[in-house]
């Protein structure tokens, strides 16, 4: 086996070398080193997928497929489809307005990603201003330490999710290129407040824990970021 | 009803209670990787386990379920797609087709590019580190040739190695 074949089989699949190539890379310090660093991103990519899975799947399944379960099991799932049920109807019965459901779905958007606010990815202002640049924006001048940057999926395709430091806590912005919007949007729960507003190429989001500093960061935003650039 | 049959039906129910709870999580995650939609992977997964059921008296070999499994959400998936998207033939993409990557492609985190690639190399991709099956399994299950999924598998990591070799600095900084 020569090096190029070595590639070709540690690329297809890494686990399963067969044992010419295992005797190639114990002869070759170059693939060696390629297959240890092939290993390295196999395991990254391994996390990466391990997707989390919703509680019960299995049990909802058994359910599903068997009915009967033991008494127990039986009652806390019973229990869980009437939850569930009831937030389904009230999910129906308090639907938002259209005029607020971009700024509803950025709330959401944060509820459903909570380690945006402790994990730490990023931290290049200019890296942001990049990002920017290719939504159709411009950063004037440094919004504040950037922690949390990523590409998320939204209901219309895929917008930017970023968190960055204020003196008064973390605020993140949702940048959602594509997607036009009418006129600025208002959205307020019981933990968090947003505020949607139209760009030239779509819209972005503020979300913050209170009506107060969401208005006080969209004018950070908008005195610092050029949207029409 | 006999003993033989009740003892028959028991170890039936026993061995899929097994596969549901050894399997639905990764079926879960594979669906979720192709569809990116957490209500339609979940109706997916307890499709599939529902049409399973009704043939699982006639699974010989209950090391092959996974395998099984995989192809019977296959086509729960492409019933889906195919209300929203026409079906892709695995040997009909070129290399030319990996994805064109924005210009912060290098900054982006291994989840966008795995979402970024195409079908056609995200799935052999996901059945083989999800599912840990070889190349040949891959290629029974989508109805190609062992030679076609190695390439796919290559060109997928290939792609992926673009974001890998950078500085891990710079490739997670944004």
């Amino acid at each position: 086996m020569n090096c190029l074949e070595f590639h070709r089989a540690k690329l297809a699949d890494p686990r399963r070398l067969p044992p010419e190539a295992q005797s190639h890379a114990a002869q070759c310090a170059a693939c060696a080193a390629f297959a240890s660093s092939i290993d390295e991103a196999e395991r990254d990519l391994e996390r990466t997928l391990a997707i989390s899975v919703p509680e019960g799947l299995a049990d909802r399944i058994l359910l599903r497929v068997h009915g009967a379960r033991p008494a127990w099991r039986v009652w806390a799932l019973a229990a869980g489809v009437v939850l569930a049920i009831a937030i389904g109807l009230s999910t129906m019965l308090y639907r938002p307005a259209p005029a607020e459901q971009y700024a509803r779905q950025a709330i959401e958007h944060v509820a459903m990603e909570p380690e945006s606010f402790h994990k730490v990815n990023a931290g290049d202002a200019q890296a942001l201003g990049e990002l920017l640049r290719a939504s159709g924006a411009r950063l004037k001048a440094p919004l504040g330490a950037v922690r949390y940057v990523k590409l998320c999926p939204v209901d219309t395709g895929t917008g930017w999710h970023i968190v960055f430091e204020t003196p008064e806590g973390l605020a993140t912005l949702l940048i959602v290129p594509g997607q036009p919007l009418g006129a600025t949007q208002h959205a307020t729960n019981a933990e968090w407040s947003a505020l949607a507003r139209p760009t030239r190429r779509g819209y972005y989001a503020v979300v913050t824990p209170s009506a107060a500093k969401t208005t006080q960061i969209d004018r950070l935003v908008r005195e610092r970021i050029d949207w029409d650039a | 009803m006999s003993n033989r049959w009740k003892e028959r039906s028991i170890s039936r129910i026993a061995h899929f209670e097994h596969a549901v709870r050894a399997y639905s999580a990764d079926l879960y995650r594979y669906a979720w990787w192709l569809c990116r939609d957490r209500h339609l992977a979940e109706d997916v997964v307890q499709e599939t386990f529902a049409r399973a059921w009704k043939s699982w008296a006639e699974l010989r070999d209950v090391a092959l379920a996974k395998a099984w499994l995989v192809t019977i959400m296959r086509n729960e998936l492409a019933r889906s797609f195919s209300r929203n998207k026409p079906a892709l033939d695995i040997d009909a993409v070129g290399e030319a087709e990996l994805p064109a990557l924005p210009s912060v492609e290098s900054q982006l985190e291994t989840a966008q590019l795995v979402s970024l690639l195409p079908e056609t190399y995200r799935e052999p991709l996901l059945l083989q580190v999800l599912g840990g099956f070889s190349c040949a399994e891959i290629a029974a299950m989508l109805g190609t040739t062992e030679g076609a999924v190695m390439t796919r598998l290559t060109r997928a990591r290939q792609a992926l190695r673009k974001q890998y070799d950078l500085p891990d600095k710079k490739r997670r900084a944004i």
